[in-house]
């Protein structure tokens, strides 16, 4: 095929504009029924941390009861203490 | 559209929308559809899928009004978001454009070639393209737009443009022998 031939077949194309008038019928009551689906389903930002506040109201009281009952070992205080103490005058004095 | 003919103008319109007046949009939307139509028909296959592509310029239009500076007229800004929208489509619907088939190709080889069956041979043809050669070729040859008009509503520019209509050429009269061949 050459450029000739290849013009001609555009001009011809040209020709057959597409006839989309049945289509645009009505097409603004489609359009906006589709764009208040979307309104709907779009959930704004703010409106998750309503729905998650319950989620952190139970980390609050899991967080508060486990302070309260978990088991506390006295004699690993003593020893993070200890060795906090000797790594602080080791410091100090250069040793 | 003049205020003297009674009609308000596009700018009031869009101000209208803006403030939250669907109306206004829809008024927007019937004074412009035609164009969008048009436009998106040649990148469509049927009636239900022009539909959903004009829908989707509209829709894009509307949440992206809020960016219209007002430096050129609407109908300008409306068409730019129109021909982006379509080479997304073109994009998204590649994959299904290669199952597009034609019985026999004819060559036109008089000046008086049937304008529809011309619209099939370009249609199978066009379908083989790239989404980028297939925007540039019909804006250029079949909506009958200049370089700079392309390269305008694109974003790209002039030479890239320039350079992909004419590889756009090269391949349709490939794919075209080919196919007449068979």
């Amino acid at each position: 095929m050459n450029d000739d031939q290849l013009n001609k077949l555009f001009t011809a194309a040209r020709q057959a504009t597409p006839d989309t008038e049945r289509t645009e019928v009505a097409f603004e009551t489609r359009l906006f029924a589709r764009l208040r689906e979307q309104r709907q389903a779009a959930v704004p930002w703010f409106a998750w941390t309503w729905r998650l506040a319950p989620v952190f109201a139970a980390i609050v009281i899991a967080l508060g009861v486990w302070n309260f009952t978990a088991p506390t070992d006295p004699l690993a205080d003593l020893v993070g203490d200890a060795s906090d103490e000797a790594a602080l005058v080791a410091m100090l004095t250069g040793e | 559209m003049s205020a003297q003919t009674g009609e308000p103008t596009d700018d009031r319109l869009i101000q209208s929308t803006l403030a939250g007046d669907d109306e206004a949009f829809a008024a927007l939307v019937q004074r412009h559809k035609r164009r969008i139509f048009g436009i998106a028909a040649r990148f469509t296959r049927n009636d239900h899928e022009l539909d959903d592509l004009c829908q989707e310029i509209f829709i894009k239009a509307y949440r992206q009004l809020g960016k219209f500076r007002g430096d050129a007229p609407f109908e300008h800004w409306l068409t730019r978001v129109g021909v982006r929208t379509c080479y997304d489509h073109l994009r998204k619907t590649r994959h299904d454009r290669d199952a597009v088939a034609l019985d026999n190709i004819e060559l036109p080889t008089t000046d008086n070639i049937e304008p529809r069956r011309a619209r099939e041979v370009l249609d199978f043809a066009l379908a083989k393209l790239s989404a980028e050669e297939r925007l540039v070729i019909t804006l250029l040859e079949l909506e009958e737009r200049t370089v700079r008009e392309i390269a305008e509503l694109t974003g790209w520019s002039e030479s890239n443009v320039k350079v992909r209509a004419f590889r756009a050429r090269q391949s349709l009269k490939k794919i075209l022998e080919i196919h007449h061949e068979r």
